[in-house]
């Protein structure tokens, strides 16, 4: 159906069909060009623009998944302020995850990056272990691995046992659960130090000479060179990461047994949106909250973006 | 010319398989197979061995309906109702489905399940039980076996740290606290007591032998003081030691039954459900017995109850109800069938199939078997199914349950927080 919409939808011709063919064929072409977007278009509109439009629906409904949506207006979004402490004790764990781990994950990356852009013999092979974690950190296998290593009889505590150190159960403790998925995702810092040294790569080693012959040390280098060129490729990890990492919900999901726990301190913002829809048959609400996640993350990468006008500088404007 | 028409038949191509390709994903809906046969599609959660029976099953049954052709959805019990509701809220039902008691009412009441009261054979079942699975006088789902929450315990490990099995028709929960800490005491640490369960049957127990219904109607029944007695029991365990610290119990309560204290042989009693006697003493190896839940002193009942391992349900909206029906009637009353699937949906709730294939059975379920038959006099009646959202009311439990253990909240307060949750849950 929607692709007859689509045939139907060619430019109409604005101009008189005076000059012929040329018009005839561009027209033929245009023709030609929506026929064969037409089926990507057909997707855009069945698997993206529908379920959003839906669940923007559905966030003012009472939906249950089994019966017939109900709506309630701005119901959903109400409770979420001021009648759910789960919601909000949510946002805090996401909170807290992004604003420690990110900034964690990326000082670890350029770290790397900066050890590995030394003119390492074997670059390849280090990059891709060091890019290894980035590829298993998302997915199930780890994350239950994860479960293990910081379990209390796990290799953690075995190691610190060497030292007569009684470690706690780290992933059964609410103090520490949290940390154990802060430190996996540090871990998966592959894919920001892979663009870090494209970045350190970028930056002209005469500036480096002419540094050197004027006295400037290593540090002196870094703080003066490396860093100011460096920061939009900076700027670029943090978005990326920021967002990514407000999404999360695997480790979660895995390492605390799909319930958030020990009591809530592992429960994430995706988490809880995922208990609400499918194990306590909220959907309307679970959509509402999909919504406000998304207005979180666009405020977030807005202010960054507004911030980065004092921070980021490029080499061709200024 | 020529070229914009082969332009046109590569786009129209393109299109058509994209049309083919999502006509494949929703799958064939009017349930008739190519050769003509009736397709009935049914939905059931476990294990690989459950599945490799339930074919069986299906295919004996295929056999003698030879005009019926079963498909059977199978997955995880993680992901068991996520797939379900949202194939139920795509009105892409399967015909026949699995459900457990705390789901009943979810679908029920949704007007998803069909009343099967006159087309199901009921005759051997016994009333009660029967009943769980019955709402407002219609039978929505027939009941496939029973179990009861009950204790389970490796004499072996008891007697090695030199404690005394106890007598459980007469120990009360302070007895519990106090072999639980004989037990780690005596073997040096090396085996612990019992580990924490927060399962509201556990819960529910406990409240009845303080004359407590778990669920009041669309209401939470137990009161505050008793949820803070209970909590009780499980700091004193903690106390004494005769369980892990508040973190290592919350690790292995969310690791299955396999790797419990029980079954990997570090720990001595645990509380289950009975059907998973077999897969706890096929993980630890060793011989596990039953035992009556210990009671509060003075007590007059025990509390202990059987209850439906699962339901079978029909669609309301399947096509082809009578067959759905006849299916349902196959797995539940049928011999042939029972021999097959034995205990693993519970121990048969048709007495019929149970006497027949109660010499089959593994040595795990005879000695179910013979456990419920002994305490048979005392249970008290098998609770109606629990109002609609109580799945949640495991996951409520078990968050307070922590919060109280981990002592970031005090009992009072988490007593009174859980009863308002509880309660907004079931309301809704």
């Amino acid at each position: 159906m929607a692709d007859s919409v689509a045939v139907k939808t060619r430019p109409a011709a604005a101009q008189p069909p005076s000059s012929g063919r040329r018009t005839q064929r561009a027209r033929r072409e245009a023709r030609a060009a929506y026929l064969f977007l037409a089926p990507w278009f057909v997707g855009l509109l069945v698997i993206t623009i529908g379920p959003i439009v839906a669940s923007l629906y559905l966030s003012f409904t009472d939906y249950s998944l089994l019966s017939e949506a109900k709506w309630v207006g701005l119901d959903n979004y109400v409770k979420m302020f001021t009648e759910d402490p789960r919601f909000l004790s949510s946002l805090k764990v996401t909170t807290i995850y992004v604003v420690v781990s990110v900034p964690l994950q990326l000082a670890f990356a350029l770290a790397l990056a900066l050890v590995l852009d030394r003119g390492l013999r074997g670059l390849p092979i280090y990059r891709s272990i060091f890019y290894l974690p980035s590829l298993l950190g998302g997915s199930v296998a780890i994350a239950i691995l994860w479960r293990k290593v910081f379990g209390s009889d796990g290799l953690v505590n075995a190691v610190l046992s060497i030292f007569g150190i009684e470690g706690p159960g780290w992933v059964g403790d609410p103090d520490t659960a949290l940390g154990t998925l802060i430190l996996l995702h540090v871990w998966t810092f592959g894919a920001p130090m892979i663009i870090f040294l494209a970045g350190l790569r970028q930056i002209p080693s005469s500036y480096y000479e002419a540094a050197a012959v004027d006295g400037a040390g290593a540090l002196r280098q870094f703080r003066s060179i490396t860093m100011p060129l460096l920061t939009p490729i900076i700027f670029f990890n943090l978005v990326l990461e920021v967002i990514k990492s407000f999404q999360s919900f695997t480790q979660a999901f895995i390492v605390s047994n799909g319930k958030g726990g020990p009591a809530d301190s592992t429960l994430f913002y995706t988490l809880y949106l995922y208990l609400k829809g499918f194990k306590s048959y909220d959907m309307g609400y679970a959509a509402a909250m999909a919504w406000i996640l998304l207005l979180i993350i666009a405020a977030l990468t807005g202010v960054n973006f507004l911030a980065s006008k004092y921070w980021v500088f490029y080499g061709d404007t200024k | 010319m020529s070229s914009g028409k082969k332009m046109w038949s590569a786009a129209l191509l393109a299109t058509a398989m994209l049309a083919v390709t999502a006509a494949c994903g929703s799958g064939g809906d009017g349930g008739e197979t190519a050769d003509g046969k009736i397709k009935l599609r049914f939905s059931y959660w476990g294990s690989d061995a459950r599945q490799k029976m339930t074919e069986e099953a299906i295919k004996k049954f295929e056999a003698k309906n030879p005009t019926i052709d079963v498909e059977g959805e199978f997955s995880d019990w993680a992901s068991y109702y996520e797939t379900l509701s949202t194939k139920v809220a795509a009105s892409d039902a399967p015909d026949v489905m699995s459900l457990e008691i705390r789901g009943l009412r979810e679908y029920a009441d949704r007007g998803t399940l069909a009343d099967l009261s006159s087309s199901v054979n009921t005759a051997d079942f016994d009333a009660k039980v029967l009943g769980t699975g019955a709402i407002d006088g219609k039978q929505f789902a027939i009941p496939t076996g029973v179990n009861a929450f009950s204790l389970m315990v490796n004499p072996a490990l008891v007697e090695q740290a030199k404690a005394k099995m106890p007598d459980d028709t007469t120990w009360t929960w302070q007895d519990y606290v106090d072999l639980s800490a004989k037990v780690t005491s005596g073997s040096g640490g090396k085996i612990i007591g019992t580990q924490l369960s927060w399962n509201p049957a556990y819960l529910q127990i406990f409240a009845a032998q303080k004359g407590e219904p778990f669920y009041n109607g669309n209401q939470l029944g137990v009161s505050a003081a008793t949820i803070k007695e209970w909590w009780a029991i499980m700091q004193n365990l903690i106390k004494t030691k005769g369980t892990p610290d508040a973190a290592k119990s919350s690790e292995i309560g969310a690791t299955s039954i396999d790797q419990s204290l029980l079954g990997t042989n570090g720990g001595a009693m645990g509380m289950w459900w009975s059907n998973q006697l077999g897969a706890v003493t096929k993980a630890s190896g060793q011989n596990i017995d039953l035992l009556r839940m210990p009671k509060i002193e003075g007590a007059t009942t025990g509390g202990m109850f059987l209850q439906p391992a699962m339901f079978y349900a029909a669609s309301s909206k399947s096509e082809h109800a009578a067959e759905a029906a006849k299916f349902i009637d196959y797995m539940v009353n049928d011999p042939e069938a029972g021999a097959i699937i034995l205990s693993d949906r519970g121990l048969p709730a048709s007495s019929k199939v149970l006497a027949a294939v109660r010499e089959k059975l593994p040595d795990a379920d005879k000695k179910t078997l013979d456990f419920l038959d002994k305490v048979k006099g005392e249970l008290a009646d098998p609770p109606a199914a629990p109002p609609k959202g109580a799945s949640a009311m495991e996951d409520i439990l078990t968050r307070y349950s922590e919060e109280v253990m981990f002592g970031r909240m005090t009992p009072d307060d988490a007593a009174q927080k859980f009863i308002t949750e509880a309660n907004a849950s079931i309301a809704g």
